[in-house]
C-alpha cells in the first residue's frame, strides 16, 4: 500500500458507505445502530466506514452503493456551477475517495466526473489564492476539498513569500541561537 | 537540488533565487585600481579607473556599497528596450519574450543598490514592473489550457522566478491531472463498447472548456 501512513488516507477510508449485506451476519449488531437483535439480516441496508466495506465485499459478504457524492444529484449541481459547488461538505475527500470508489461500485463515469469537476475548479483555485486579499479567502475556502485547499496553501504561501522579498525588509536575520546567547552572556 | 530554508518543501524561497541571480555577471567602471581577484568562480580584474570590466553582480554589490564602483546597467534594462518588450508582451497571448532568466531579481538588486546608475531610474522600474504583471497574468491564464493528456508543459522563456512562483501549485494540479486522467480511471474509447448502458454522465458535458 503506498499511502500506508498517509494521514489522509486514514481520514478518507473513514468516510461512512452504505452497504447492502448479502449474507445474514451474527453477531455484529453494533453495526447497524437500528438493530434490535445482535444479527444483521441479509440484504440490510448499514452505513459502514470505507475500509470496512472495501474488506466485505472483497469477501463478497456486502456490496457497496453509489455514495451520496457522487449520485446523479450531485453530478447536476457539480455540472450547473462545477467552481463554486461545495464539495467539501459533501466529501471532504472528494477526489481520493472517488479514485477508491470507483472500481468497488463498478460505475465507469464516476473517473470522467472527477475529472470533469477538477477541471473546472483548479483554474479558479489559482487565481484566487494569486489574487486574493484576505478578504475573499473565508468565502471561498470552505468550497474546496482536501486536495484543492492544498493547492490553494501552495499557491497563496508562493506568492506572498515572493511579495514579501519584492518589498524588501532586513536582508539578514540574526538566528535565534545567536540572539539567546548573547542575552545570556 | 532544493532550497535549504525549508527542508520539507522541494522549493526555493525567494531569497535563495536571488542568490543564484548574484552569480550572473555585470559590467562595472571602478573608480580605483585594484589586482585582479582570483575566486574559485573565476578570474576577476585587474581594476583600473574608468576601466569597465566584468564582475560577478555580488562582487559589483560589495564594490558599490564601499563606494569603490559604478555600475553600468544590462543592455536589456534600457527604456526603449523594455517599452518594446511590453509591447510585445502585451501583443502575444501564449508567447513570452526573452528577457535574462534572472530579470526580477538582478532588476531588484540594482534598484536596490544602484539606483543612481540607472537613468530614468522611475521609468525603468515602472516598465519592469508592469512587465512581470502581463507575464505573471500569463502564466495564470495559461494554465487554462492544461487538460487531459497533459503531462508536462512548456513555457518557453520563462525567468526563474516566475517558475519558482507557480512551481509548488503546478506540480500538484499536474499530479491530481496525472491521476485523475489515468486509463484506471478514464476507460479508453476502445473498451467504450462495453458501456452502453450508463447514460449517467452525458459525453458532451465532458469536452474539455
Amino acid at each position: 500500500m503506498a499511502n500506508y501512513y498517509d494521514l489522509d488516507d486514514i481520514i478518507m477510508e473513514d468516510e461512512l458507505v452504505s452497504v447492502v449485506f448479502q449474507v445474514g451476519a451474527n453477531g455484529v449488531g453494533l453495526l447497524d445502530p437500528g438493530a434490535e437483535t445482535n444479527h444483521i439480516q441479509q440484504g440490510a441496508k448499514v452505513e459502514l466506514p470505507f475500509w470496512l466495506s472495501q474488506e466485505l465485499q472483497l469477501r463478497q459478504a456486502a456490496s457497496i452503493n453509489l455514495p451520496a457524492c457522487f449520485n446523479q444529484k450531485t453530478r447536476k449541481e457539480v455540472q450547473a456551477d462545477v467552481a463554486y459547488v461545495n464539495l467539501k461538505n459533501r466529501c471532504p475527500y472528494f477526489y481520493e475517495f472517488g479514485c477508491k470508489v470507483a472500481p468497488l461500485v463498478g460505475d465507469r463515469t464516476i473517473g470522467p466526473f472527477l475529472l470533469y469537476a477538477f477541471k473546472g475548479r483548479y483554474k479558479e483555485v489559482l487565481s484566487k489564492a494569486h489574487s486574493a486579499a484576505f478578504s475573499v479567502a473565508p468565502k471561498f475556502l470552505p468550497l474546496l476539498t482536501k486536495e484543492e485547499t492544498h493547492l490553494y496553501d501552495a499557491a497563496q504561501s508562493s506568492m506572498t513569500a515572493y511579495k514579501k522579498w519584492r518589498v524588501g525588509g532586513p536582508r539578514f536575520e540574526r538566528a535565534s541561537i545567536l540572539k539567546k546567547r548573547k542575552s545570556n552572556g | 537540488m532544493a532550497g535549504q530554508s525549508d527542508p520539507h518543501l522541494s522549493i526555493f524561497s525567494a531569497a535563495e533565487v536571488e542568490f543564484l541571480a548574484e552569480d550572473e555577471l555585470v559590467e562595472i567602471i571602478p573608480n580605483m585600481s585594484m589586482d585582479s581577484l582570483n575566486f574559485i568562480c573565476g578570474d576577476f580584474g585587474p581594476f583600473f579607473p574608468h576601466i569597465p570590466t566584468e564582475v560577478p553582480m555580488w562582487l559589483a554589490m560589495a564594490l558599490k556599497k564601499r563606494g569603490k564602483c559604478a555600475i553600468r546597467p544590462p543592455n536589456w534594462m534600457s527604456l526603449e528596450n523594455l517599452t518594446q518588450v511590453l509591447e510585445a508582451e502585451r501583443d502575444s497571448r501564449r508567447e513570452f519574450q526573452p528577457l535574462p532568466f534572472h530579470y526580477v531579481e538582478i532588476s531588484r538588486l540594482l534598484f536596490d543598490h544602484a539606483r543612481d546608475d540607472i537613468p530614468d531610474v522611475h521609468m525603468v522600474r515602472t516598465l519592469v514592473e508592469d512587465i512581470r504583471d502581463v507575464r505573471f497574468h500569463k502564466v495564470e491564464s495559461g494554465f487554462e489550457t492544461i487538460g487531459s493528456r497533459t503531462h508536462a508543459v512548456k513555457l518557453k522563456n520563462l525567468s526563474a522566478m516566475e517558475v519558482n512562483i507557480v512551481r509548488p501549485f503546478f506540480v500538484r494540479a499536474l499530479q491530481a491531472f496525472y491521476k485523475h486522467d489515468s486509463p484506471q480511471m478514464i476507460p479508453r474509447p476502445d473498451t467504450a463498447s462495453t458501456r452502453t448502458n450508463i447514460g449517467d454522465l452525458p459525453r458532451r458535458d465532458l469536452r474539455p472548456r
